[in-house]
């Protein structure tokens, strides 16, 4: 048990560090899927294809400042992609998403022109800032902590503005904010295309700090990232907006130390996957058990007063 | 087209006095209806055309409103009326014909630029509120409909004072549940609360969809007063589909029956005064009998 906890303890930086990093993809999932009510699958493409954007262009002497932000817009565009399908021709959210995923697929693999490239030369965000020896994910940790900080903090100012609220009422009840003379589509754009911008951050980001990019970076990360949303908005609820942005960084924090537990005890890391999927399943569906009873008695109550 | 907020007050805290009756018949309407503000020409439109269950829920519909107007639409299930209502709105393209609105030609434009000229109450009271929000961006969503949503604060501590205000004269106690989330009111509350949202900032034209046939008929009752009352207090351009014949005998300016997409009957005027529920039956009978024996 010792040797499981010491493991495990050992692990923490590294695991908070990539945490950190894939908060993005969570962020990612829970834009469409809780504001837009439009639930979206593009991020498992949008991810490598920031990854793959960022890694290109840093091997082609762009620096790290500069790639990051070509791979949000190369996300955003992947986004963008998905919501066009969406509205265009009336193809359901996930099958547009699954779409663009497929077909990124094929992207990514020309934009690398083979399936892993190393980034061991080139100069990397984390080297900007040099702790000393030994440092390496303490630098990593202060870097994307502070760049989620910023982005967090960001959308929490843009849905308090005039333009961030209707966007809510456009996932809430899409009629509705139609008639109240918002554009629906345009909102969707932004709301889906943000988040494939997210996606491909937390790509670029993570390509930066394992030093590589592989075209299959981002198989399975979808599962790990509603497991992670689920936890965060278990833990902190998401009645407020404010709980709800704050529940994928929280989620994504906790959700990769639980794995890093199961892992340091022993868990074969090809049964993780059954392994979130279940645990995916059991918050999911939880409440439907559990508060059948609940939801009855709310309603009723709702239509006697 | 901004009212000083007063006047506006004064028309909500009117709504709910019990001791009030609505306002009756076409006596409180002018004869001559100046600027026309709803004109729509010609209006058709078919559904499922070309196939075994065609049908023309549309027939060359034409229609003209003018300023300050109070049309009640009745008509029989699938005379068209909450298709006409869907034109107006945008909600619902239309095949031919034109609707223009306060002399702006809005045929073939989208539903959120419409927005700035329509306002609609809907029959579900879920429709009309995003339920997930809160009373206060709830009527914040509402302030937005005449004016582009901008990157500024939304809900200012000035339009929540406002917000609260406005709420207060409707005396359910939404004032002070800004915060809670609409899905937690009742069909009544929240059809008020739509109501409000429709008319705080004027509408060119106001369209109420039966929008008190989901409520039961105290609550009914209440949200009809309500708007009646906010409808001839604020001179607003209206067109309400009731099912209820007494409803468009008592209330409005004009009975507009419809029937296979197009207005088969249009009272006005004196001869609304004089109408009642059998004589509008009668009046019916015998101008399709003329229609028979014209044909």
């Amino acid at each position: 048990m010792n040797e499981v906890i010491s493991t495990f303890i050992a692990l923490i930086p590294v695991t908070l560090a990539q945490s950190l990093i894939l908060s993005f993809v969570v962020l990612a999932i829970m834009i469409p899927f809780r504001i837009l009510s439009f639930p979206d699958l593009t991020s498992e493409g949008a991810y490598p294809l920031g990854g793959a954007v960022c890694a290109i262009a840093m091997v082609s002497g762009v620096p790290a400042y500069l790639a990051i932000p070509l791979a949000v817009v190369a996300g955003f565009v992947a986004g963008c992609a998905t919501a066009l399908i969406h509205l265009r021709f009336k193809i359901h959210t996930l099958l547009a998403g699954i779409l663009v995923t497929t077909m990124l697929y094929s992207v990514n693999l020309r934009i690398l022109g083979k399936p892993n490239v190393p980034l061991f030369k080139e100069t990397k965000l984390f080297d900007y800032l040099d702790l000393g020896k030994g440092m390496n994910n303490l630098e990593k940790i202060l870097i994307v902590g502070l760049l989620m900080g910023v982005v967090g903090f960001g959308l929490r100012l843009w849905f308090m503005t005039e333009r961030g609220i209707a966007m809510r009422a456009v996932g809430d009840n899409p009629d509705m904010a139609e008639a109240q003379g918002n554009n629906v589509d345009r909102a969707i754009f932004l709301g889906v295309g943000a988040a494939g911008g997210c996606a491909a951050l937390s790509g670029s980001l993570m390509v930066q700090s394992q030093a590589f990019v592989d075209v299959n970076m981002g198989i399975g990360l979808l599962i790990n990232a509603l497991a992670a949303l689920m936890i965060g908005e278990t833990i902190l609820g998401r009645r407020k907006i404010s709980q709800q942005l704050l529940a994928p960084f929280v989620g994504s924090l906790i959700y990769y130390q639980l794995i890093s537990f199961c892992l340091a005890a022993g868990l074969a890391p090809s049964d993780l996957k059954i392994a979130t999927g279940i645990f995916v399943l059991v918050m999911l569906g939880a409440p439907i058990l559990k508060g059948k009873r609940n939801t009855t008695r709310l309603a009723k109550e709702s239509i006697r007063e | 087209m901004l009212r000083s907020r007063p006047a506006l007050l004064d028309v909500i805290a009117s709504w709910t006095d019990p001791f009030l009756s609505a306002p009756r018949a076409a006596d409180s309407f002018p004869n001559k209806w100046a600027p026309e503000m709803l004109n729509i020409t010609n209006l058709r439109r078919t559904f499922f055309a070309g196939t075994a269950d065609e049908k023309v829920a549309l027939d060359g519909l034409s229609l003209s409103l003018g300023k300050g107007e109070f049309g009640v639409i009745i008509g029989s299930n699938g005379a068209g009326k909450s298709t006409l209502l869907n034109a107006i709105s945008g909600a619902l393209q239309v095949d031919e014909g034109t609707i223009a609105i306060a002399d702006d030609d809005v045929t073939r434009m989208p539903v959120h630029d419409r927005a700035r000229h329509v306002a609609r109450v809907f029959q579900d009271p879920m429709k009309g509120t995003a339920s997930g929000m809160t009373i206060a961006e709830n009527m914040l969503l509402a302030e937005l409909r005449t004016s582009k949503a901008r990157l500024k604060p939304g809900l200012t501590r000035k339009r929540l004072d406002n917000y609260r205000e406005q709420l207060s004269y409707l005396k359910l106690g939404l004032e002070d549940r800004m915060d809670t989330q609409v899905s937690l009111l009742s069909g009544g509350q929240r059809q008020s609360l739509s109501l409000v949202m429709a008319v705080i900032k004027e509408p060119d034209i106001l369209l109420l969809d039966e929008h008190t046939a989901a409520l039961d008929p105290r609550t009914a009752n209440l949200v009809l007063n309500a708007t009646l009352r906010a409808v001839s207090a604020l001179k607003l351009t209206t067109l309400m589909v009731s099912h209820n014949m007494q409803h468009a005998v008592d209330y409005g300016n004009r009975i507009l029956m419809l029937e296979a997409g197009k207005v088969k009957l249009d009272i006005s005027g004196a001869e609304k005064k004089g109408v009642s529920v059998q004589s509008l039956t009668n009046h019916f009978a015998i101008k399709s009998d003329r229609m028979l024996l014209g044909a």
